[in-house]
């Protein structure tokens, strides 16, 4: 299945330091088909996470379009982006960014807040999504109580649990070791290859993009493609 | 211990202005519950200076038995001439008893800051009256001429009733009374009130020969038992006898008490939210530098130093504050004249008082908001673990 | 979970930070409930006051007495419905301390002109079959622990009979209630006619009238005809409105109810500055929370009410327990004086103020800090440490 996801076109992303002009990147063009797992590789100040920002309608290009299924929302309003997020992309944070004051189960809720479900439906989504990456014994748990790689997972089920078109990771594994980075990905690996989800993930770690499907190197603004595993 | 106790300290210190907006509100907090103290403080020591201050121990009120306050005393001219010959009475070189009858009448006149009318006092008196004032002064003009309709008016009256000028005639009732002299006793209670020849009062107001208070000089220590002893024994009389100390002390007690009992426990109440703000600061202080704490440690320092240098910080906030509160009580308060509802439902006038002690008594307060408050704080200060140098 | 809890949850992020802004929200609300009530009651005579009811004093000053006479000719002067008339007796009860309010009243003009004042039937009766029986408040019958049938001498300390005494001999007859309102009954009438007839002195005179002109628009031009009756005679009068001249007494003590807005002013300006700037200082240690939250999806809009909700929640709860802790103060005062504070609590009107107050002074603190996360940009917000 080739069916088109995003749909970039001349995206350039300037940011202005002083009176200093500062471009990210210029004329950025490419497209994201469903489905797919891309590693984003890159040094540091490449653009890596500006573009995962844009993809997920959290920061605005300076100049080009930003096409996800069909819907420009390079021009959307703030509002408007915000509800937009909330049913079509979940994000994962090299430092799970999890609330600290809720649960585990009321963390991966809380996007649930957005919709009109009810509370009962609620309960049985979270309940699933904490199943499927095997935290459901450790529900009532507060982040703190929880390691790193526990966090991670319950930062995962959040974003899965709204049932989003794509999920967006930011250095998922930056924070983790080994063995718990591998863990990760592997859960990652399966919501790609069972469930379907497209994911998108930013990473320095040459063995984590290893894990995805194909490996996209962005330097100085351009990309390198290395091909396709799959 | 001392120059780690001080290099915590300083740096401490140093970064309050990181945290000004939290620095300045504790400041804040802590001058407006210094200045509510004081404000209240100030008022009933004023109050107090006034009407109690300036009572001698020397000179005896006499009342009719159980009338508490001159307003509702009443005696005719037997019951004086019987006292002009007491024993414990003190005389003059002539032999006459130093002695003042005196008829109390209240009048409404008009208060410069409201522009309504409020109680004064009117009292009759003769020439025996100024004798036994202490401090006694004539600051303007002259005493009224006897059996005239002259008025000589207390500086307090002046200063808080209108038309009450020099040479100025004024309306009390269906009468006109012309304003012959200012006097003064030293800011005692006489000063708000209204004097007038004993004789003209008594045949306006209706009271024929009836007086309502006796003023004595007492002849020695042990003039005020002889007198109370003969007016006990003499079945003629019916009087209560006090010393003029005693006597404003008794009416000065129930007010000056009110604003004391309330001006404490609202200090005390709002201490308590202020404590709030100043935990919260220290808090703040100690939180926004978890790290530098920790790398002091590390580098050797004690725990007991980032204790101290916490409590420090907060103690001096506190200071700052009740200093701040202080000065700017005194300079607003200090000074003012008020007036309010004295004994017998007259206007008393007096000034608000802004004493050392009561000072004292805010900043204390607000070095106790600065240790409650810093406390806890500094215990976690001392108790950063050295892990978190790593942040 | 809904919104509710996640504003509840980040309030008490910081527990103790929490119970001590609760805590010194609670102490203004303390201020405010236990001063409000104490103006009320020094304001309570107000309340009682009804529109087209008037006092007449002596001109000079209310404590001048004036001629019994002038009693009929106020109640032959047009426009007046009803007059009574009253004298200040200086009562007390065996010791000097035991102050109680006593009036030398004509009972019968005197519960025309006051008819909230309510006793049963019987009472009513006996009251005026003897001279020397009184009616008394239920708030000072409590006070004393007086019931019908009671005798007892009430003391005066102006007053003095031919014979020296200063002690009239009463008896309690009928206790007086005002239903319906929170008014103080701390006052006892006796009969003028029992009271003048032993005077030595000063007989035939009464302290004050009081009268109804049926409706407030007549007021002026009666006070005018009343006062030019009496002008350029050793007795002028002032007439006034019941409500002015009780405001004009309540005056005298000094301007308290602008201390007490100071007092209450100082409470509020004390924790508007520490909530204030704890709140701001709160909501910029959630910075990277706030940019989750927008990330997930939340609408700045939807952040900017979690904010001001929690400010406004915080100033409920530390205004209600502060509320609370006031009515327990002022119930235990009450307690404590006995009958003599009467209507001392915190009124319906107070706690309408509170709660306006509370929603008010929680929009206030919380405003700043919601406009700072409503306005936050999730890169900047994620991008800080």
């Amino acid at each position: 299945m080739t069916d088109v996801l995003y749909e970039l076109t001349d995206l350039s992303k300037k940011y202005t330091r002083g009176k200093e002009s500062v471009a990210i990147f210029e004329d950025l063009t490419m497209t994201i088909n469903r489905g797919d797992f891309i590693a984003i590789m890159g040094p540091s100040g490449s653009g890596k996470t500006t573009l995962l920002n844009l993809l997920g309608g959290i920061d605005k290009p300076s100049g080009g379009q930003v096409v996800c299924n069909g819907l420009r929302i390079d021009n959307l309003s703030q509002a408007k982006l915000a509800k937009w997020r909330s049913s079509h992309v979940g994000f994962i944070f090299q430092f799970y960014n999890l609330m600290p004051t809720l649960t585990a189960a009321q963390n991966v809720e809380l996007p649930l807040l957005l919709t009109k479900l009810s509370s009962k439906e609620r309960k049985r989504r979270v309940q699933t999504a904490m199943e499927v990456v095997k935290l459901a014994e450790r529900a009532k748990h507060r982040p703190r109580q929880l390691s790193g790689g526990q966090q991670q997972r319950v930062a995962i089920a959040r974003a899965l649990v709204a049932d989003p078109d794509v999920l967006l990771c930011d250095e998922p594994t930056g924070d983790l070791d080994r063995a718990t980075a591998d863990e990760i990905l592997e859960t990652l690996q399966l919501l790609n290859s069972e469930l379907g989800k497209t994911i998108v993930m930013v990473t320095h770690d040459p063995a984590a993009a290893k894990y995805a499907r194909r490996e996209l190197h962005l330097d100085k603004g351009r990309f390198v493609e290395t091909g396709a595993m799959a | 211990m001392i120059s780690q106790i001080s290099a915590v300290t300083s740096i401490n210190l140093r970064s309050i202005p990181q945290r000004w907006g939290m620095s300045l509100a504790t400041i804040l907090s802590i001058a407006l519950v210094v200045g509510v103290l004081l404000g209240f403080l100030a008022m009933a020591n004023g109050f107090r200076a006034t009407v109690s201050g300036t009572g001698s121990e020397s000179i005896a009120v006499l009342l009719r038995s159980g009338s508490q306050a001159e307003l509702n005393s009443g005696f005719g001219r037997d019951t004086v001439r019987l006292i002009e010959t007491a024993p414990g009475v003190a005389r003059d070189e002539d032999g006459a008893a130093i002695l003042s009858a005196e008829l109390y009448v209240i009048t409404d006149a008009t208060k410069r800051s409201t522009g309504n009318d409020a109680s004064l006092s009117l009292r009759g008196v003769d020439d025996m009256a100024p004798r036994l004032r202490e401090n006694f002064e004539l600051v303007e003009g002259r005493m009224f001429a006897e059996g005239s309709n002259e008025i000589v008016v207390g500086e307090g009256v002046l200063r808080e009733f209108s038309g009450f000028e020099l040479n100025s005639t004024i309306r009390m009732g269906p009468n006109e009374w012309r304003v012959v002299g200012v006097f003064s006793t030293g800011g005692s209670v006489f000063d708000s009130e209204i004097w007038a020849d004993i004789g003209t009062v008594q045949n306006l107001y209706q009271r024929g020969a009836s007086y309502q208070s006796i003023r004595v000089q007492l002849d020695g220590e042990t003039g005020l038992t002889e007198l109370q002893d003969y007016a006990e024994n003499e079945p003629r009389l019916d009087l209560d006898i006090t010393t003029e100390k005693e006597f404003f002390a008794q009416s000065a007690g129930g007010l000056s008490n009110l604003i004391m009992y309330l001006g404490w426990p609202l200090a005390i109440i709002m201490a308590v939210g202020a404590l709030a703000g100043a935990w919260n600061a220290m808090y703040a202080s100690v939180d926004s530098r978890v790290r530098e704490i920790a790398t002091l440690r590390t580098l050797g320092f004690s725990g007991f130093a980032a204790f101290v240098g916490t409590l420090v910080e907060s103690l001096l906030l506190a200071f700052i504050g009740g200093l701040v509160g202080a000065l700017i009580t005194y300079f607003v308060f200090d000074g003012v004249s008020a007036s309010t509802m004295g004994g017998s439902f007259t206007q008393v006038v007096f000034s608000f008082a802004v004493t050392i002690q009561s000072v004292i008594s805010g900043v204390v307060l607000a070095l106790i908001v600065g240790l409650f408050g810093g406390f806890f704080p500094a215990l976690r200060a001392s108790r950063v673990p050295l892990l978190e140098v790593h942040g | 979970m809904n919104d509710l809890t996640l504003i509840r949850k980040s309030l008490f992020r910081k527990k103790t930070r929490a119970i001590l802004l609760i805590l010194s929200i609670m102490t203004a609300f303390l201020i405010f409930g236990a001063l409000a009530s104490i103006d009320r009651v020094l304001n309570s005579s107000e309340e009682l006051s009804r529109a087209d009811r008037l006092v007449t004093v002596n001109k000079i000053n209310f404590t001048q007495t004036m001629p019994y006479a002038y009693w009929g000719r106020v109640g032959a002067v047009e426009g007046v419905q009803a007059v009574t008339h009253a004298s200040w007796f200086g009562g007390y009860y065996q010791d000097i301390r035991n102050f109680v309010q006593a009036f030398a009243v004509d009972v019968d003009t005197y519960l025309e002109v006051y008819p909230e004042l309510v006793m049963p039937a019987d009472q009513r009766a006996a009251l005026s079959e003897r001279r020397d029986c009184v009616a008394v408040g239920a708030d000072l019958a409590e006070q004393y622990g007086w019931a019908v049938g009671d005798r007892f001498p009430l003391s005066s300390n102006i007053w003095r009979q031919a014979d020296g005494s200063s002690a009239w001999d009463v008896e309690v007859c009928a206790i007086m209630t005002i239903p319906d309102q929170e008014l103080p009954t701390n006052y006892l009438l006796m009969q003028y006619d029992y009271y003048n007839e032993a005077l030595a002195f000063n007989r035939d005179q009464i302290g004050w009238m009081i009268l109804l002109t049926g409706d407030p628009a007549n007021n002026d031009a009666v006070s005018e005809r009343i006062d030019t009756l009496f002008a350029n005679s050793p007795a002028e009068t002032e007439t006034t409105t019941e409500a002015a001249f009780s405001q004009a007494f309540v005056e005298q003590l000094g301007n308290i109810g602008l201390i007490l807005s100071l007092v209450v002013g100082a409470a509020f300006a004390t924790i508007l500055m520490i909530v204030g700037t704890t709140m701001v200082m709160a909501i910029n240690e959630r910075t990277k929370e706030v940019g989750v939250m927008k990330t997930l999806g939340f609408s700045s809009s939807r952040i900017f009410t979690h904010v001001l909700s929690e400010s406004v929640l915080l100033s409920l709860v530390g205004g209600l327990l502060g509320l609370g802790a006031a009515v327990l103060l002022l119930g235990g005062i009450a307690e404590v004086a006995g009958g003599q504070l009467p209507g001392l609590g915190v009124g319906r009107e107070t706690w309408i103020q509170a709660l306006g107050l509370m929603l008010a002074f929680g929009l206030l603190t919380g405003f700043v800090p919601a406009v700072n996360a409503m306005r936050l940009k999730i890169v900047e917000a994620l991008g800080k440490d």
